[in-house]
């Protein structure tokens, strides 16, 4: 028996030791391209890194981004590389070592990586560090804010007047402020159409479980919501799912042009051009001439706008239309903006 | 020992580790992604410089060893305590209130309040488990599995509202101060002192289970809880009791020890399933503490490089998690095989969780 035992602990003490060996001998000669990697830096290629807290195949805010490194990329003739973080620990990690290997822009693309680029950014001076939708900046980190709440009113008008049964619903993916403040701008625009509107409020926990998102949209629906605004991304998708499956039950989509994702039940899009966002701040940085700030885009630059869907234009009533051609109009010229939620006012 | 033995305690490993990265490159292959490239890049990011070793595999490994030991102390006593995930929660969201709300000028004495906080919320969070299974015979797996789900939920109760950062706006806790992070051990890295105390405590529990009585109580009570019984001078409630306890406290140390050497604050999304990758850990590990150091390294590895072959390789991160998985297989499978065929056909020593005494019958 202690004969075996022993055995059994030299056999284990093996197992790790050769695992590791046979790796090493499996990538040898590997560390190599970290000179090849500096070498590209020198010579003046741009090298530009996407971190997204969901996946990119949504269709939603994780995908334009992806879509704006994409537009880099062609046209800066840029070298690029996203990575999808799924935890907090992760963002120092890549930050960090986006960081070593000398890249040029590093978006962390949400509010929640700010943290961590202040933290990282100090010790990589020559890497600028973006956080969109953040508001802090320092000598390497800037951020990118979109009024993504004035194309939410603008649905909120679209809803308010399409709907039959006077109860619209919205669905977030998790309780964050960009959110809330959509969704109090889409309450505000509906509002402004037909002040005894109702509106139910659902948020379904996570970004990514599309059948939990079904799920809230079937419950909405059988609670008489007839129009939803949906943004909870790759989640988002099964609210689709759900308004194919109900009678006259229609969406708004968010964050990037959902139209087409199901033609048939889609009013329209509140859609953020991040890859015209992303490029803007590429070209600057290439050309030398970024300064680090907060960038605020929105209606008048045409990053932020309602797309209607044309295949169903025709179901939306004439006014409602007009209406948003007119706050359209106002929006742009800055003499209205969609209100936003006293609690967030505090906290900038 | 036999020459046969060595042989096969050199063979079967490299098999194991040959098995596993063919997998993943007919894997990669097949879903038309570059293998070489994805290959090289697991590697490199994994321990291509000693910058990716000590922020990236190290550091991931220390939850992992934390997780792997309360998985390990747990599964020893017989106890099949599959809610170290929420163990952890509970132990980063005690220690984040912990430290969010010392007075400040506390230094060490103050980051030793706050790891201790998770320790014992930790153990607390078990002894739910713990006390279910032995008054009322509730099956731990299933009350862990349910007790994980409920400290994700309260973890995120926590950073919406009690606990959320101080203008009231994001869904995470104030940071905590830097008095009352853990050291750097490498400056310029984020290798924390974490580390150090991980595998200090794996050390500690080898010892003890190895080398003391309480520790041959537990592993007794765990061969077979009524021979343990039996002998009369086991009192396996007891044992059983305790050893979930300390399993809990261990899987909350880690998570005390994320929160204040890696995230410096509650996040919701804290741990990407630790307390699960932690079974595979512990049982790669043949539930021995001291070779959990090792087998968590490995894990640690496998998450920086598949985060690599995302960044270098452009593989999408579900490709990643599906060829993780099934590293995580053919490691574990292999391990498992060779270990019954060096035991002679026999169950692994003393590794196989045996049902309690209140838990139905295993086999």
């Amino acid at each position: 028996m202690t004969y075996r035992l022993k055995s059994g602990n030299f056999a284990r003490f093996s197992t790790f030791s050769a695992l590791l060996i046979g790796l090493s001998l499996a990538a040898c000669g590997a560390p190599k391209s970290e000179s090849v990697d500096t070498a590209a830096a020198s010579t003046g290629t741009l090298r530009v890194a996407l971190l997204t807290p969901g996946p990119v195949s949504d269709q939603a805010w994780n995908g334009g981004a992806f879509a704006g490194l994409q537009r880099i990329k062609d046209s800066l003739a840029a070298r690029v590389s996203h990575i999808q973080t799924k935890t907090p620990a992760e963002f120092d990690e890549n930050f960090r070592l986006y960081g070593e290997q000398g890249y040029s822009i590093v978006f962390g693309h949400g509010f929640e990586y700010q943290d961590a680029a202040k933290r990282v950014a100090p010790d990589f001076p020559k890497t600028m560090y973006v956080t969109t939708s953040g508001n802090t900046t320092g000598p390497n980190i800037a951020g990118l804010e979109f009024a993504f709440e004035d194309g939410a009113y603008l649905a909120g008008i679209v809803a308010g007047a399409a709907t039959r049964s006077g109860t619209i619903g919205v669905i977030g993916g998790q309780e964050m402020p960009p959110v809330k403040r959509s969704f109090y701008a889409f309450e505000a625009g509906a509002k402004s159409v037909n002040p005894t509107i109702r509106v139910i409020t659902s948020y379904i926990g996570n970004w990514d479980d599309a059948s939990a998102g079904k799920e809230q949209a079937l419950a909405q629906i059988g609670r008489g919501v007839d129009v939803i605004f949906q943004n909870a991304d790759a989640a988002g998708l099964g609210v689709f799912q759900a308004a194919r499956e109900s009678k006259g039950v229609r969406i708004i989509g968010a964050n990037s042009d959902q139209n087409s994702i199901a033609p048939e039940v889609v009013l329209g899009s509140v859609v953020i051009d991040l890859p015209h966002a992303f490029l803007l701040v590429a070209k600057e940085v290439q050309a030398g001439t970024f300064a680090p700030r907060v960038i605020s885009l929105g209606m008048k630059t045409d990053v932020v706008r309602l797309v209607i869907n044309p295949a169903l234009r025709t179901t939306i009533p004439a006014s409602a239309l007009t209406a948003v051609d007119s706050v359209t109009k106002q929006l742009v010229a800055g003499t209205f903006s969609a209100p936003v939620p006293p609690i967030t006012a505090v906290a900038k | 020992m036999t020459s046969r033995t060595v042989l096969r305690a050199l063979l079967e490993p490299l098999l194991a580790g040959m098995l596993a990265l063919l997998v993943l490159a007919v894997l990669l292959g097949a879903s038309g992604y570059p293998v070489g490239e994805a290959l090289t890049a697991l590697w490199q990011g994994a321990f291509g410089s000693w910058s990716v070793i000590a922020s990236g595999t190290l550091v991931r490994a220390t939850p992992l060893l934390f997780a792997g030991l309360a998985v390990a102390v747990a599964f020893r006593a017989g106890i099949l305590n599959i809610g170290a995930e929420g163990q952890l929660l509970i132990g980063a969201a005690a220690a984040t209130a912990m430290a969010v709300n010392l007075p400040p000028g506390l230094g060490a004495a103050g980051l030793l309040l706050a790891l201790g906080a998770g320790v014992l919320c930790g153990g607390a969070w078990a002894a739910i488990a713990a006390v279910l299974r032995l008054r009322f015979g509730v099956l731990e797996v299933i009350s862990t599995i349910m007790l994980n789900v409920i400290a994700l939920n309260i973890t995120g109760l926590l950073v919406r509202g009690p606990l959320q950062e101080p203008t009231r706006t994001f869904p995470q806790s104030a940071l905590i101060d830097q008095a009352l992070r853990l050291p750097r051990v490498i400056p310029g890295t984020r290798l924390h002192a974490g580390v150090v105390l991980a595998v200090v405590t794996a050390l500690v529990i080898g010892w003890f289970l190895r080398a003391t009585a309480p520790g041959f109580r537990l592993r007794m009570t765990g061969a077979n809880p009524h021979a343990a019984a039996s002998t009369g001078r086991i009192d396996v409630a007891r044992v059983t009791l305790l050893a979930f306890i300390s399993s809990g406290a261990i899987a909350g140390l880690g998570g005390a020890v994320e929160v204040t050497g890696v995230t410096y604050a509650l996040y919701e999304n804290l741990s990407p399933g630790y307390g699960y990758t932690a079974i595979a850990v512990a049982l790669l590990a043949r539930l021995n503490p001291a070779r959990a150091i090792g087998s968590a390294v490995i894990f640690g590895a496998l998450e920086a490089g598949a985060s690599a072959m995302q960044r270098e390789a452009q593989v999408p991160a579900g490709m990643v998690g599906v060829v993780e998985a099934c590293v995580i297989l053919v490691l574990v499978a292999s391990e498992w095989i060779g270990a019954r065929a060096a035991a002679g056909g026999r169950l692994i020593r003393g590794g196989t969780p045996r049902s309690g005494p209140t838990s139905a019958p295993a086999t």
